[in-house]
């Protein structure tokens, strides 16, 4: 019936949310942590980027690095050898020493290349200063193996897995838990991958940008995975938000900043596609045709009914996802299989049928003393309280994450963006420079942001706010954005968001 | 004259002084309550019922626009301003020179036509005034008269975003973008291109250096102050405070100090984007002659003056005042753009240690009772008025509600000293002597400390001159502080530091290049002229081949950096700049990467071996003074 999805894990004996969104998107990847896992699809992948198999998945095989994490995380013992009195040979080995127990798969004798790259120990040590002061999260108390540099180029990626008490590594899919491989693929679907591919390979993975050739230095040669493997699964063929991702980023990668500094952009738009997608696919799982809005207040010290109407709209959201679930399986019994399996003589086994095909549930091994409707009811309960671990938490985190959501001066958490969302949205949406009223339209037509009158018409219809209200929001708007250096006033009634790395002309 | 008591015979004497009509119609120029949009219409009645001349301001740009008619030059023309830059004083003036009838213009009608020679030209005051359909016939005959149809031609009066508005509206209902859309928006945003079948004037951008003093001249200067001559209100020892304000405008009093200081600040302004329309200034300029606290809606008229020499108030007509609208109602003067822009000066709240100390101690003090006399006694009226010592003299001695800011406020209406201090420091402000030795600069009165330096660096710059050292090396200073987020003292290079990662970082010691501070074989910083923006701007190069990178430099930017140089945080004088400055910076580090790729690119045409070296530069700072050095570190890095 479906196609059954292998790689659940054990305690998720079936398959929902995974049919409606793909396999899968996970609350705690956040989108930081999405673009590395992609990365790493793209970097196996760099011979021919964005383009899927023929069985709908992409295969690759990431890298490790374990010498250079080690390094990096699990290595408390530079700051103690670093200021002693000692000749340098003595330092290298007192430290190698301290060093070698606790590192985990950095392969034997293997450290002498640091030696070789480094004219001194205090040279090595700085140069781990610089490397780790790029890392994410780098004072999380995350365990060290979870823990990221800035990718900085290839030999700067390497991906998330666990090292038990013994030494022995294994991915569990806590942190790379395979939304990165549902972005390769939603990329590979868009309609301008093949512009986007090339362009990811060149600018984002130089060897020769300084700080990558910093991290091979300390890496050394590179230590991939011991097996390639299929990517995620991806249940749609094709979709309009796919190509709205793949085109902004574009637009960003087209920008006068350098790679580096085009990260942070591309990460939070990530965050924000992905997010509508997950409301989106939501919402249509559940057969809403309503589009997603986020109903945003531009902070203010007084509390208005922006305020209250934006916290709304985070509720009304985030009990999307839930519907989805319940609609999704309810579903089942407007199937015509469903019919001919109730009508049948063993219908409890039938139907039982039709659900292990669908949802690969129940197991084999249950007893089928339930009764169909019984059986829709029970997966429902395990659904949702499933769904309460994980994916029900994924518009509250990732909303957060990207700076959407935001719980100042407040007791619920509200859409409310901040600075570095703005930002990214001049940076993405902008092209030279637009009309303030043309801006709001824009991002509301893209990605569902209300601020001002025009885009919040429906909210005053239903008189739950006055359009007074909301011109004061896109007023303050208008205040950020000259704060931010990114909006230019002709005149009292006239103003042009501008975008200060816009590029006319061609490329450099 | 007259057999009733002294009373009476004051008020006689005094009842109709001869300049009455001529300064009541002057007082409509004024920041009083009127209706905005029909200003020019209710100075006409004003005009015709005070009998009196009009002020007249230079129009430069109406010769150009009855030339275009005159000399049969085809398509038509747009004048584009916000409310009060005289658009429709520019149409009416240009309907006239081509021979329209005033009693034509007068009419209803928003749409008029003229007919000149040949040809039919249709005015529009003003395009909001227009209905939806109406608005559109004109958007249409103008779109043909631009594409080449010579069959009318069109001036209209529009503010920016009105007509922007209307041709997305109409972009909309046709499913097209209209021609005119490009053109016009270009027109405003970025100036100097122009199209050669529609002229556009942008009032907005008219303005000038000039400007302020035009309208103070054809103010202050006015034939109609002729009037006045004789006038028993200004003779016999006493003094009309509209006639001592007007003798300190137009410089026969204390030369023409003042209406230098103020064309700075509004030049000011206008270099950092704030526009003011000429009926701002106009505005201006009667609030600085007749203000008054006490007068009705603040601006005095001849009625008034004998009322305040019996209270002895004359100091609260002080002109110093009136600039900054102390004279109105807080909430009236900061509703009115030119005043809530000049309050960003802080004059009067800004202060030194030094001026304070000898407002308050100046009388006493051996030290300062020289300057004291000099700066502040010699002016009796406005400076150190009997008000002012007695104030000060209560202040001193420690009296009950003397301290207070709202002072005591009592019968008299007394001010507190406080206030009074503030009054004196705008007053310095505008006349403090210009003398670069005095421990007491004007500047230093403002929150624009460095706008003196500015104003010598836009000159330089403009007449191709060597800018200042102090200024440049400040500038390189404040840059290197804010880019690399240390608070080193280089003035001779800029370290062009990423922060390794995240952007937003704000200090970084790993640099990616330095520059030196003078532009050397192509590569480094110079201070120049950019003709678009008519501002001095920063142009960087970060290394051979590359772009330059331009850096507008408005004088809030100067005085972030110079600020910055001398020790504030940067993100405590302005988040915008430091926006600004990091975007900059942004940008910088896309030419070095640029750069970077350029040289691999030549070193693998020129078939060098990668020789495996990796060179990072750190920032080491010496700690004994301040000055930042690269220190150069080597990797080798397996190929």
């Amino acid at each position: 019936m479906r196609e059954p999805i292998s790689d659940l894990k054990e305690e998720d004996s079936f398959a929902v949310d995974e049919h409606i969104w793909g396999h899968r998107l996970y609350d705690e990847q956040l989108p930081h942590l999405i673009f590395l896992e992609f990365l790493g699809v793209l970097e196996s992948n760099k011979g021919s980027p964005l383009v899927e198999g023929a069985n709908g998945r992409a295969n690759y095989r990431p890298r490790r690095q374990m010498r250079l994490r080690n390094l990096l995380f699990n290595n408390p013992f530079i700051e103690q050898y670093r200021s002693k009195s000692m000749a340098d040979g003595e330092k290298w080995e007192k430290w190698e020493e301290a060093f070698r127990p606790g590192a985990v798969k950095v392969g034997d004798g293997d450290l002498a290349h640091l030696r070789t790259a480094f004219a001194s120990f205090a040279d090595f040590a700085k140069a781990l200063d610089v490397m780790r002061m790029s890392a994410f999260e780098a004072n999380s108390n995350k365990r060290w193996s979870s823990k990221f540099v800035f990718p900085f180029g290839p030999d700067a990626l390497y991906e998330d897995i666990r090292v038990d008490s013994k030494g022995n590594i294994s991915n569990d899919r806590r942190f790379f838990a395979r939304t990165g491989e549902v972005l390769y693929l939603m990329l590979c679907r868009s309609a301008n991958a093949a512009t986007l591919g090339p362009q990811l390979v060149s600018r984002l993975f130089d060897p020769a940008a300084p700080l990558n050739r910093l991290a091979r230095a300390l890496q050394g040669d590179p230590q991939h995975a011991d097996k390639s493997r299929d990517t995620g699964f991806l249940p749609h063929r094709h979709l309009p938000r796919f190509d709205r991702l793949c085109d902004d980023w574009l637009a960003i990668l087209s920008r006068t900043m350098s790679a580096t500094d085009a990260v942070e952009h591309l990460v939070t738009s990530v965050g924000l596609n992905l997010l509508l997608y997950f409301l989106e696919q939501g919402k249509a799982a559940a057969h809403d045709t309503d589009p997603v809005e986020f109903v945003c207040e531009i902070i203010s010290k007084e509390r208005s009914k922006v305020r209250v109407l934006s916290g709304d709209s985070w509720q009304t959201n985030q009990a999307i996802s839930l519907r989805a679930i319940r609609s999704s399986i309810e579903s089942v019994r407007a199937l015509p299989e469903w019919e001919t399996a109730r009508g049948s003589a063993d219908a409890a086994a039938a139907c039982a049928d039709v659900m292990r095909g669908m949802f690969q549930w129940p197991p084999e091994e249950m007893a089928t003393d339930l009764s169909p409707e019984d059986l829709v009811t029970e997966l429902i309960d395990a659904a949702e309280s499933r769904h309460a671990q994980h994916f029900g938490r994924i518009h509250a985190a990732w909303s957060r994450a990207i700076g959407l959501s935001s719980r100042r001066s407040s007791r619920r958490t509200r859409y409310a963006p901040n600075d570095r969302l703005l930002k990214t949205l001049v940076v993405t949406v902008v092209e030279g420079r637009m009309e303030f009223g043309e801006f709001l339209r824009e991002i509301h037509r893209r990605y569902g942001i209300v601020v001002g009158e025009a885009e919040g018409a429906r909210l005053v219809r239903e008189n739950l706010v006055d359009q007074e209200a909301l011109n004061d929001n896109a007023a303050r708007l208008e205040a950020r954005l000259l704060s931010l250096g990114l909006l230019r006033r002709l005149s009292d009634s006239c103003s042009f968001v501008e975008n200060p790395f816009y590029r006319d002309g061609d490329a450099t | 004259m007259s057999e009733k008591a002294r009373d009476g015979g004051r008020a006689a004497t005094c009842s109709s002084p001869p300049g009455l009509a001529w300064v009541r119609f002057l007082r409509n120029y004024g920041p009083i309550p009127t209706n905005g949009n029909l200003f020019d219409e209710h100075v006409s009645k004003a005009l015709s019922r005070a009998k009196v001349q009009p002020v007249n301001l230079p129009t430069p740009w109406l010769g150009e626009m009855e030339s275009h008619f005159r000399d049969g030059r085809p398509g038509s023309i747009l004048v584009a301003g916000t409310a009060g830059d005289g658009k429709t004083y520019h149409l009416r003036r240009l309907w006239s020179g081509l021979g329209g009838a005033s009693s034509k213009w007068a009419s209803s009608a928003s749409v008029k036509d003229l007919i000149v020679g040949q040809r039919r030209i249709v005015f529009v005051k003003d395009l909001s005034e227009l209905s939806g359909e109406e608005g559109d016939e004109v958007l249409d005959g103008l779109e043909r008269s631009v594409a080449g149809d010579d069959g009318a031609s069109y001036v209209v009066a529009t503010n920016h975003g009105q007509i922007l508005d209307r041709l997305r509206r109409r972009g909309e209902r046709l499913h097209r973008v209209s021609p005119l859309r490009d053109p016009i928006r270009t027109a405003f945003l970025d100036p100097g291109v122009s199209h050669p079948r529609l002229r556009i004037f942008d009032l907005s951008r008219a303005a000038k250096r000039s400007s302020m003093d035009d309208v103070l001249t054809a103010v202050a200067d006015h034939p109609e102050w002729a009037r006045c001559a004789g006038c028993p209100l200004d003779t016999g020892g006493k003094r009309c405070p509209i006639s001592e304000n007007r003798s300190r405008v137009n410089g026969s009093v204390g030369g023409g100090l003042f209406r230098r200081r103020l064309g700075d600040l509004v030049e000011l302004s206008r270099l950092n984007g704030a526009h003011l329309p000429v009926r701002d200034l106009l505005a201006l300029a009667a609030n600085v002659l007749l203000g008054h606290p006490d007068a009705k809606e603040g601006l005095m008229t001849c009625s008034d003056i004998d009322r305040i020499q019996q209270n002895g108030t004359e100091d609260r007509a002080s002109l110093y005042r009136n600039v900054f609208g102390a004279n109105l109602l807080k909430r009236r003067a900061l509703a009115r753009p030119v005043f809530r822009t000049l309050s960003l000066f802080g004059v009067g709240e800004e202060t030194a240690n030094g001026l304070d100390g000898l407002l308050v101690y100046g009388s006493d003090d051996i030290c300062l009772k020289e300057t004291f006399a000099r700066l502040v006694t010699a002016d009796c009226l406005y400076g150190a008025s009997p008000g002012y010592l007695a104030a000060q003299r209560r202040y001193l001695e420690g009296e009950e509600g003397a301290r207070d800011e709202e002072g005591a406020r009592d019968d008299g209406g007394e001010e507190s000293f406080l206030d009074r201090l503030a009054d004196q420091r705008r007053r310095l402000f505008f006349s403090l002597p210009a003398d670069p030795g005095s421990p007491y600069q004007h500047w230093g009165l403002t929150s624009f400390v460095y706008a003196g330096d500015y104003m010598s660096l836009t000159d330089a710059t403009e007449t191709k001159k060597a800018v200042d050292d102090g200024a440049r090396s400040r500038i390189v200073c404040g840059l290197n502080r804010v880019m690399t987020g240390l608070l080193i003292e280089n003035a001779d290079r800029v370290f062009v530091a990423g922060s390794g990662g995240s952007a937003n970082a704000r200090v970084g010691t790993l640099c990616d290049t330095e520059i030196p501070a003078r532009k050397t074989q192509g590569v480094g910083v110079s201070i120049r002229f950019d003709k678009t923006t008519q501002r001095p701007c920063i142009d960087v190069v970060v290394a051979k081949g590359t772009s330059p990178v331009l850096l507008d430099l408005t004088p809030i930017r100067f005085e972030f950096l110079c600020r910055v140089a001398n020790g504030a945080l940067p993100g405590s004088f302005s988040n915008e700049c430091l926006e600004d400055l990091f975007a900059f910076k942004v940008r910088l580090l896309r030419q070095v990467e640029a750069a970077r790729r350029l040289s691999v690119e030549d070193a693998e045409e020129e078939a060098q071996e990668d020789s495996g070296a990796l060179d990072l530069s750190f920032i080491d700072i010496n700690d004994n003074d301040g000055h930042g050095a690269l220190r150069r570190m080597t990797v080798r890095v397996p190929v």
